[in-house]
This record gives C-alpha cells, sequence and structure tokens, in this order.
C-alpha cells in the first residue's frame, strides 16, 4: 500500500525513518499503529518526546544527560571526586553505574575519535575534561572507551593529553567475558588479555 | 543462496539496529563489499574483533539473490596489525589507506593487485616504516592501479606529448585534470595548477612502476615531498569526490 507523500500520515512516515535503524517499512508499521491507537496514548508519546527536549540537558560538568544544570552524579556529594571515568555516550555512564562498582564521577564526551570518518578532538568533549583536571582535585582518570578502533584512538589521544596534568591515567582491562570459554576467544582479544594479566 | 570464502580486509564498519554490523571489506575474490554481521556488537559476539577496521581476516558469506548485503557468517584472523591500533599516527595513515581504496573502488569489481597493495601497504605501517611516506607510495600506486594513474607523458589540457622540444620542467600538476599541464596551458588556468618538481615527477614515475618490493627503498624529502604531497592530496580530493580525513589527522595534541 501506498501512502500519499503530501499528507500527515506520510510525513509522520518521514519523521520516523529519520530515526536510527527504522527503515521505511518499519516506518510505516510504526505509524499506522499510532493512527490506530487511542488519541490519549499517542499524544502521551508526543508529550514525553517534548518533555524530554525540553526538560533534560547535558550536565555542564561531565556532560551526562540532566534534568537540573548538574546530574545527580555530579551533586551526590558521597562521590569519589579523585576519580574521573570517561566514556563515550551515556548509555555507557549507566552500564557501568548498573555495577555498583564505582563511586568517583564521570566524564561523558558525546562521541569519538574516528580517523576513519573524520571525526577530531573538536568534535568530542575532551576539552572540557582537561578543563576539570585545571581544578586540582582529580587524581585518577579512568578511560572506558570502547575497545574498537574509534574508542582506542580516544583513549590514546585523551592519554597525551591528560598526562602533562601529573593525574594518573588508566585504561579499563580488556579479556574473555566472564562464562566464556577461552577457546573461542578471538586473537586480539587473547593477546590483551594475556598483556593485560594480573598477580594472584 | 550461496556460500562463499575470500581473504578480505576491513575498510570500514558501523553499527546496525540493536547489536549488528554492516561492514565494508575489499576482498581478494569479490572486490569492494559489503556485509551484515548480526550480533557482532554483543559480548559473547562469534566475530570478536575480526571484522575491525585494518584486519585481515578469511571470510565467509552467504550471498542472497537480488541484495547487495551479503550475510557474514564467519570471520577467521588472518593477520591483526597490532601497532595501527596503538599508534595514532600509523592508524591515521592506515584510515586513509582504507578510505581511499573504499572511494575509488565499486563493488563486486575484483582486483587482486588492489588487495595486495592495500596488504603491503598495512604491513609496511606495521613495520614501522615512515606513516607519511608509505601512505603516500600507497596513493599513487593504488590510483595507477584503479584507473586514475596521473598523467605525466602529455598535457592533459592540450593532449601534446612532452617530446624533447616541450620541457616537462616548466610543467605543472593539474588536480582537475589528473596529470601534467604544459605551460601555456597551466598560464590559463594558474589558479588550479600546483608546482611539480623534476624530482617530484621523478618519484611518481618510479612509484607507479617499480616492483613492490623496491618501494620501500624510494625517498622523498624537503621540496619533493612537499610537492609531492600537495599534488596527490588534491588530485585524491578530485578522484573521491570529497576530502578525506588528512593523513595527519590524529597528529599527536598540543598540551593545552
Amino acid at each position: 500500500m501506498s501512502v500519499d507523500q503530501q499528507g500527515l500520515l506520510a510525513q509522520l512516515i518521514r519523521e520516523l525513518v529519520r530515526l536510527p535503524g527504522i527503515g521505511q517499512k518499519t516506518a510505516q508499521r510504526l505509524a499506522f499503529h499510532i493512527l490506530k491507537t487511542e488519541r490519549e496514548e499517542a499524544l502521551r508519546l508526543a508529550e514525553a518526546i517534548r518533555a524530554v527536549k525540553e526538560g533534560l540537558a547535558f550536565c555542564r560538568l561531565c556532560r551526562n544527560i540532566a534534568e537540573k544544570e548538574l546530574c545527580e552524579f555530579c551533586r551526590d556529594p558521597k562521590r569519589d571526586r579523585t576519580k574521573i571515568l570517561v566514556v563515550e555516550e551515556p548509555s555507557t555512564l549507566y552500564a557501568i553505574e548498573r555495577t555498583g562498582g564505582f563511586h568517583g564521577l564521570y566524564h561523558v564526551l558525546l562521541g569519538s575519535l574516528s580517523p576513519l570518518e573524520g571525526v577530531g578532538p573538536s568534535d568530542i568533549r575532551a576539552q572540557e575534561l582537561v578543563d576539570r583536571l585545571k581544578e586540582g582535585e582529580v587524581q585518577e582518570v579512568i578511560l572506558a572507551t570502547n575497545p574498537t578502533i574509534e574508542g582506542e584512538a580516544t583513549a590514546i589521544y585523551l592519554t597525551k593529553l591528560i598526562k602533562p596534568y601529573g593525574v594518573r591515567v588508566s585504561r579499563i582491562a580488556y579479556g574473555i567475558p566472564v562464562g566464556m570459554d577461552i577457546e573461542y576467544a578471538d586473537e586480539v582479544t587473547l593477546i590483551k588479555s594475556i598483556e593485560g594479566r594480573r598477580d594472584l | 543462496m550461496s556460500q562463499l570464502k575470500t581473504p578480505a580486509i576491513t575498510l570500514k564498519s558501523r553499527k546496525w539496529g540493536e547489536a549488528d554490523r554492516i561492514v565494508t571489506f575489499y576482498s581478494l575474490r569479490f572486490g569492494k563489499l559489503r556485509g551484515v554481521a548480526r550480533g557482532a556488537r554483543r559480548m559473547k559476539s562469534r566475530f570478536g574483533s575480526a571484522l575491525e577496521p585494518f584486519i585481515h581476516c578469511d571470510l565467509n558469506l552467504f550471498e542472497k539473490r537480488g541484495d547487495s548485503l551479503y550475510r557474514i557468517t564467519q570471520a577467521d584472523i588472518q593477520e591483526t596489525f597490532p601497532s595501527l591500533r596503538e599508534d595514532l599516527a600509523l592508524m591515521s595513515g592506515a584510515a586513509r589507506m582504507v578510505n581511499l581504496v573504499a572511494a575509488v573502488t565499486a563493488e563486486g569489481d575484483p582486483s587482486p593487485r588492489v588487495f595486495e597493495t592495500l596488504l603491503g601497504g598495512l604491513r609496511s605501517l606495521q613495520e614501522g616504516s615512515e606513516p607519511g611516506l608509505t601512505t603516500l607510495l600507497f596513493q599513487i600506486r593504488l590510483l595507477g592501479q584503479t584507473g586514475f594513474r596521473p598523467q605525466t607523458d602529455h598535457c592533459t589540457a592540450c593532449g601534446k606529448e612532452f617530446g624533447k622540444s616541450r620541457r616537462v620542467g616548466l610543467a605543472r600538476f593539474s588536480p582537475q585534470t589528473g596529470g601534467l599541464v604544459c605551460a601555456p596551458c597551466a598560464s590559463r588556468h594558474p589558479d588550479r595548477c600546483l608546482p611539480l618538481s623534476a624530482g617530484s615527477l621523478a618519484f611518481i614515475q618510479q612509484a607507479l612502476h617499480v616492483p613492490a618490493s623496491v618501494l620501500p627503498r624510494l625517498k622523498a624529502t624537503g621540496r619533493v615531498r612537499h610537492d609531492l604531497e600537495a599534488a596527490i592530496e588534491s588530485y585524491v580530493t578530485v578522484v573521491a569526490g570529497k576530502r578525506l580525513p588528512p593523513v595527519d589527522f590524529l597528529a599527536p595534541p598540543v598540551s593545552l
């Protein structure tokens, strides 16, 4: 079934197609679903989108998602202010926070360097991290960028940027996922896990 | 549906859907190709690091009739080039190599020479060759193998051959026409032409024609190197139809 290209439904489909992972057919299916749902339910979705865009911003310090000027972690006086854990995206921050094993502060880069796509240092929040180090309270920066070529480029770049400030710079460990058979691990992961071994 | 197997080098990879990746390779048997790797971003994915850029692997694919995307079923690592992940200058050089291959090759048009040139370029970087010069040589070589050889034997504007009577030393390089232009033609569009010394010209000719094993012996410094880098960079931009990230893209930062 083709949809009138000028109509309201086509406009909704065009907007849905812009979302990541949504193709033309999925967008059409979602649009028809929205059309068939109760008016209140559809408007709740629209209101939630509006509220997110108007009510949320990025934390002034760490660039995490925040409802106020500072995010919940930067406002919390119990957090260890001598450690900053650097992540690429807020979603990684919440994955680490779910573990309950880190009690320091965060810094969200909102991206990663990409020599392949031409994403450079000015496209991520690296300078804001350096500004936080200048205040002198931070003793360690933990780089938790993804173990991809982009994440590695970002980690190497940040290390060179941060080292002159005299803070300890560490990288999260590489290794075999818990519960996996070592024989199925790929070569790069195996080498990295042997290089990053630790004493018992 | 048919199952295929080929050696391949990963050019680039991007996230797709919840946990998948769409990966672009340059393969020995099928040239440039794109494939979907289902679940590649999951922690316990069977692909591991095999689909990361610059990795040389043996690729197993399913080809679905009428679909330009292959389905990647297995990737066995052959070479990982670890230095390219640990040094920003080497990484930027390797990125230029794969970006140029992606830009100047068409899907489904295999060229074993292009595959070997890319593999050789990545190996040179891994072995510690100077990244700027290695990348420069690679680019000239690849342009020559993909139908974009810089023309040096005749004027690319008027077509006259550079015989003994026409001094090639006065010629300039035009990125738009892809080669040398004689002095009278260059004078009509001086803003579109770049200087190219006799030494730079000799370097290009040698880079295009010497056996691959001799390439590491070619050197360029000073003005020759400067002219070459400017000319090839401009020409690559014209050929690729866009400005690729520069070779020194991730040069070490200046402390603030």
